[in-house]
C-alpha cells in the first residue's frame, strides 16, 4: 500500500517535473515557431512531437536498459575468465587480504528484502552512481591492457575498450530514464577511485590489481543489472509475462 | 632382575601400543568442497568430500568467512542438505559479499584443513527444475496443437524480478532416443505443432537464470496426441474427385466428337480426284482397269477425221528485227510463222518463260518481261509500247508483267518449247505426253498475260490486226504483237493466238485434243485447231468451266468454235456449254474446222451460238492454251 502510495507520489511528480520539462520546451518552441512565418502550424507539430515523445513507456526504457546491462556483464565475466585462462591456479599470485573496492562504499543492499525495499528511484540512483564510478578506472584499464603481462592481453584490451562502449551507453539511456522518475533518480553519488592510474611495478601486482580492478567491476555490473530487472519488473505491470 | 623384565616387557607393551595407535590412527584426510550452490539467490548449500578419516571418528565443520569482516562463522546447519553439507539460509546469505569457505576434518588426532573456496552467492544460482508441467490440446481447424506450460520452481522469486529465468523444453515420441529442444525463453508455455496423430510424447523442461547453470530436467511428462484426419487429405480428395469428374466429362465429349477429331488429327488421306476414276478398282489392284476410265475412249480418235483433229498450231512470232512475220493470212498457217518463231531468238516466249525468276515477282516479271521483250527482238508489245500512247502502255506493261511470267504463265512458257518441238515434229506424241499439261501451261500463260479486262482497244495498234487469245501467243512468242500477226493497216483486228496458240500447220496432225488450256482461271480459250489451205485458222473454243477429271486439263474448258470470221474480220466463235460430264471426260469435241480468213482470222463453222469477236475487239485478254482462243477474254456481244 505504501509502496503504491509512493509510486502514485513518484509519478506525480515525474508528471511535474515532465511537464515543467516539457513547458520549458514549450516555449523555446513557441518562440522559434513564431519567428518562423508558418508559426501556428509549427507550434502545433511541435506539442504533437512532445506528446508522442512522452508516450514512450518507461518500462520498454527499462527494458532496454536492462539488456543492456545484462551485455555488459556478460563481457565482464569473458574478460575476467580470459584473464584466469592463461594463468594456472598455482602461478596465480595470490592476493593479501583483498582490498575492498572503491565501490563498496556505496551502500548497496545486500540480498533480496533489502533490495526489494529500496525506492525504484534509489535504485536508480545506486545504478547510475555504480556505473558513473567506473568511468575512469575503465580508462586505465584500458589503458594497460595492452601491456599487461598476459599472453590473451590484445584480446583483453578488445574487451575492455567494448566495455568502455558499453558503459558509455548505458550511462546515456538511464540519463534519459532516470529524468522520467523521481528527483530522487537525479542523484548520483560520486564514488572516487582512489587506486592510482597505474596497475604495479612488477608482474605479479599488474595482474593482481588488473584482476581485482575487473572482479570488482564485474559484481558492479551484475548489481546494476539486477537492480534494473527488479526495476522492470515494477514497471511492468502490463506485462506479467515478463516477471 | 624381575623388575628390569617387567620394566622391559611394559616398555615394550607401550612401545606396541603405541605404534599400533600410530598406524590406525592418523589425521584425517584432506576434505574439498565440491559445489555450492544457491537455487534462488537468497540462500545456499555447500558440499564437500570427505577424505580419509584416518581411522578415527572425524568431525566435519565448516567455516566461512565474510569477506568485509574478520570473524570466522562455521556453518549454521549441517543437515538440512544432507550429509557434508552446509546449509546458509536467508538470514546468514548475503550476496555481492564473498564467502571464504572451508572445512575442516578433526579426528582424535588432529584437523585437517581444506582448501578455501571463495565463493559469491550471485554467481553459483542453479534454480530447481519448473513445476507442473502441463500439456492441454486445443484444436485449430481440426488441427490439434499441443500447449505445454508450467510454474517456475517455487522457491526462485520471478515476479518481484529478483531472478530472471529462461527455459527450455524437449520433446520426443515414446520410444525414441534423440529428444527435440525448442528454447522458450522467459515465457511459460510453448506451443507445438505437427505431431503424430496418436501418438504417445514425453516432454521436459527447464531453467536458468540470466546469468547461472541450467537446472536439471523436470519430470516426463506424458501426453498422448488424440487422433486426427490430416485436412489435407480431405482436400486431396476433393481434388481427385473433381479432376474424375472432369476427366470422364472429357472422354465424353471426346467420343462424342471423334470423328470430327479423327479428321483433325488424322485427316484423311486425300484419294484420287479424277473424274472416271475408281478407287476400288485401284485398290483391287486392277491398274489397268482403274486407268482405263481415264483413257478417252475418243482418244485416239479414230472415228474422226484425222484432219479434223488435228490441230495445227499457229505460232505468231513477229521479232522486231524480223519485221512482221505473219504475213496476211498466209503468216498463220505458215510453217514459217513456226519456224520463225523457232528462229526466233531463244527468249522468245521460251526464254522468258523459261527463267525462274520471272516466277519469283510479278514486279521482276515486269521489269524482266520489259526486258525480255526487248530481248525477244522487240515483241511486238514493245512495238506496241512505242507507237502507242501511254495508257496503253500501261496496259501493254501489264501485259508484259504477264508475260514476264507470271507463275502460271512461266510454266506454260516452259513448256511452250516442249510443245513447240514435237510440233516441229508434226507429231502428236507430246500431246499425249504429260506435255499437256506444259501445254496447258502454255495455255496458262496465254490466259495470264492478258487479264480480262478490255485490253482489246488498246491492244490495237492500228493497223495491226488482234489475234484473238493471243495473250500467250504474244508473250511467248514475243510476237504477241497483234500487228505483227496480221499487218494489216487499218485493222485492229488480230488473230492473236493464246499462249498456246498451236501454230497450224498444214497437214500436221497435232493433236490440240490435249492441249489443254491451263485452268488457271477461268477463261475461254479457242484452240486453233488447224489451218486450212485456204489460209484458215480452225478454232476452237475452249471452254474454260468445267475441268472435272480431265486429265491433262486443267481446268473445264470450253472449247468454242470458231464460227467464221464475218466481214468485218471478226471471229466468230461458237459458245459451246459444255456439260459437267462431258467434262469430265474432257471430251474435245467440238472440233470443227473452221475456216480462216484470208485475213488471218480464224473461222471455225459455228454451230452453236457464235460469239462474234468484233475486230474491234482485241482479244488480248484471252489466255490461249494450245491454240485455243479464250472466249472468255473477249467482250463480246453475243450473237
Amino acid at each position: 500500500m505504501q509502496a503504491k502510495m509512493e509510486q502514485g507520489k513518484r509519478k506525480g511528480k515525474v508528471a511535474k517535473q515532465k511537464e515543467t520539462k516539457t513547458d520549458q520546451r514549450l516555449r523555446k518552441e513557441t518562440e522559434m515557431a513564431q519567428s518562423r512565418t508558418s508559426g501556428g502550424k509549427l507550434f502545433m507539430a511541435v506539442v504533437y512531437m512532445l506528446a508522442t515523445c512522452r508516450a514512450v513507456p518507461i518500462n520498454d526504457l527499462l527494458n532496454r536498459a536492462s539488456e543492456r546491462s545484462d551485455e555488459m556483464y556478460s563481457l565482464s565475466t569473458g574478460l575476467t575468465k580470459d584473464l584466469a585462462s592463461h594463468m594456472s591456479p598455482l602461478s596465480w599470485p595470490a592476493m593479501e587480504r583483498p582490498a575492498l573496492c572503491h565501490t563498496s562504499v556505496l551502500p548497496t543492499p545486500n540480498d533480496k528484502e533489502q533490495t526489494l525495499q529500496v525506492s525504484e528511484s534509489a535504485l536508480m540512483s545506486l545504478v547510475r552512481s555504480l556505473l558513473q564510478a567506473w568511468a575512469e578506472p575503465l580508462v586505465i584499464l584500458s589503458n594497460h591492457a595492452s601491456t599487461l603481462p598476459h599472453p590473451a592481453r590484445i584480446n583483453i584490451s578488445n574487451k575492455i575498450q567494448n566495455l568502455q562502449d558499453y558503459s558509455k551507453r548505458l550511462g546515456d539511456g538511464l540519463d534519459i530514464l532516470s529524468g522520467k522518475m523521481g528527483p530522487e533518480a537525479q542523484v548520483v553519488s560520486i564514488l572516487p577511485y582512489h587506486g592510482g592510474t597505474d596497475l604495479g611495478h612488477d608482474r605479479n601486482s599488474k595482474l593482481q590489481k588488473f584482476n581485482f580492478l575487473l572482479s570488482c567491476f564485474r559484481r558492479d555490473s551484475h548489481k546494476i543489472d539486477s537492480f534494473l530487472k527488479v526495476l522492470r519488473c515494477r514497471a511492468a505491470k502490463m506485462q506479467p509475462e515478463l516477471c | 632382575m624381575k623388575k628390569a623384565e617387567g620394566v622391559i616387557i611394559l616398555w615394550w607393551l607401550l612401545f606396541f601400543t603405541l605404534h599400533a595407535e600410530g598406524t590406525s590412527y592418523s589425521l584425517p584426510g584432506k576434505p574439498t568442497l565440491t559445489n555450492c550452490r544457491s537455487p534462488e539467490k537468497e540462500t545456499f548449500t555447500c558440499w564437500w568430500e570427505p577424505g580419509s578419516d584416518g581411522g578415527l571418528p572425524t568431525t566435519y565443520h565448516l567455516y566461512y568467512r565474510k569477506e568485509s569482516s574478520d570473524a570466522v562463522h562455521e556453518c549454521p546447519d549441517y543437515r538440512t542438505a544432507g550429509k557434508n553439507s552446509c546449509f546458509f539460509n536467508k538470514n546468514d546469505t548475503s550476496i555481492w559479499i564473498n564467502y571464504n569457505i572451508t572445512v575442516v576434518a578433526t579426528n582424535a588426532r588432529g584437523s585437517t584443513f581444506s582448501d578455501p573456496v571463495e565463493i559469491d552467492v550471485v554467481y553459483i544460482v542453479k534454480p530447481n527444475p519448473p513445476e507442473k508441467v502441463t500439456v492441454n490440446v486445443s484444436w485449430n481447424k481440426s488441427w490439434p496443437s499441443l500447449r505445454v506450460s508450467w510454474d517456475p520452481p517455487q522457491k526462485a522469486d520471478t515476479r518481484s524480478g529478483w531472478i530472471t529465468l529462461i527455459y527450455e523444453l524437449r520433446i520426443k515420441l515414446e520410444g525414441e532416443d534423440k529428444w527435440e529442444e525448442h528454447p522458450a525463453g522467459q515465457q511459460k508455455m510453448y506451443n507445438i505443432y505437427s505431431l503424430q496423430s496418436g501418438g504417445t510424447y514425453l516432454v521436459q523442461v527447464r531453467c536458468r537464470p540470466d546469468h547461472g547453470f541450467w537446472s536439471e530436467w523436470s519430470d516426463s511428462t506424458y501426453f498422448k496426441v488424440p487422433d486426427y484426419f490430416p485436412q489435407e487429405r480431405s482436400i486431396w480428395i476433393i481434388i481427385m474427385i473433381f479432376s474424375v469428374f472432369i476427366f470422364l466429362i472429357l472422354i465424353w465429349a471426346i467420343h462424342m466428337n471423334s470423328h470430327t477429331l479423327k479428321h483433325h488429327i488424322l485427316p484423311p488421306v486425300p484419294g484420287p480426284k479424277i473424274k472416271g476414276f475408281d478407287k476400288q478398282l485401284l485398290k483391287s489392284g486392277k491398274s489397268r482397269d482403274a486407268f482405263s476410265s481415264l483413257v478417252g475412249s475418243d482418244f485416239p480418235p479414230t472415228t474422226t477425221n484425222y484432219e479434223d483433229l488435228l490441230v495445227e498450231y499457229l505460232e505468231v512470232y513477229i521479232p522486231e528485227e524480223q519485221g512482221l512475220m505473219l504475213e496476211e493470212g498466209k503468216d498463220l498457217h505458215d510453217g514459217s510463222l513456226k519456224s520463225k518463231s523457232y528462229t526466233s531468238d531463244s527468249d522468245s516466249g521460251r526464254g522468258s518463260c523459261d527463267s525462274h525468276a520471272l516466277l519469283v515477282d510479278k514486279s521482276e516479271e515486269e521489269k524482266e518481261v520489259g526486258q525480255k521483250s526487248n530481248q525477244q527482238g522487240g515483241r511486238t508489245e514493245m512495238d506496241l509500247k512505242r507507237p502507242e500512247e501511254s495508257p496503253e502502255e500501261n496496259i501493254l506493261n501489264y501485259s508484259h508483267a504477264n508475260v514476264g511470267s507470271p507463275d502460271v504463265s512461266c510454266e506454260k512458257v516452259k513448256t511452250w518449247p516442249s510443245l513447240f518441238s514435237p510440233l516441229t515434229e508434226n507429231s502428236s506424241g507430246p500431246l499425249d505426253q504429260p506435255d499437256s499439261p506444259e501445254m496447258a501451261k502454255q495455255h496458262c500463260l496465254s490466259d495470264s498475260l492478258f487479264p480480262p479486262s478490255p485490253l482489246s482497244s488498246p491492244f490495237a495498234p492500228p493497223g495491226h490486226k488482234e489475234v484473238l487469245g493471243s495473250n500467250y501467243q504474244e508473250y511467248s512468242f514475243g510476237n504477241m504483237h497483234p500487228h505483227v500477226l496480221h499487218p494489216q493497216t487499218g485493222s485492229h483486228q488480230y488473230l492473236q493466238a493464246h499462249g498456246n496458240m498451236n501454230v497450224a500447220n498444214i497437214g500436221h496432225k497435232g493433236v490440240p485434243a490435249d492441249l489443254q488450256l491451263p485452268p488457271v482461271r477461268s477463261t475461254e480459250y479457242v484452240e486453233v485447231q488447224k489451218v486450212n489451205n485456204e489460209n484458215m485458222v480452225l478454232l476452237y473454243r475452249v471452254s474454260s468451266d468445267a475441268e472435272k477429271g480431265c486429265p491433262g486439263r486443267r481446268h473445264t474448258e470450253e472449247y468454242s468454235r470458231l464460227k467464221g470470221v464475218n466481214n468485218d474480220n471478226g471471229l466468230l466463235l461458237l459458245q459451246r456449254m459444255v456439260s459437267e460430264e462431258e467434262m469430265n471426260i474432257c471430251p474435245y469435241e467440238d472440233q470443227e474446222s473452221s475456216g480462216l480468213t484470208d485475213s488471218g482470222y480464224t473461222t471455225s463453222t459455228a454451230q452453236k451460238s457464235t460469239a462474234y469477236i468484233p475486230p474491234a475487239t482485241q482479244v488480248l485478254d484471252e489466255r490461249v492454251a494450245g491454240g485455243y482462243v479464250d472466249t472468255s477474254m473477249f467482250t463480246l456481244p453475243i450473237y
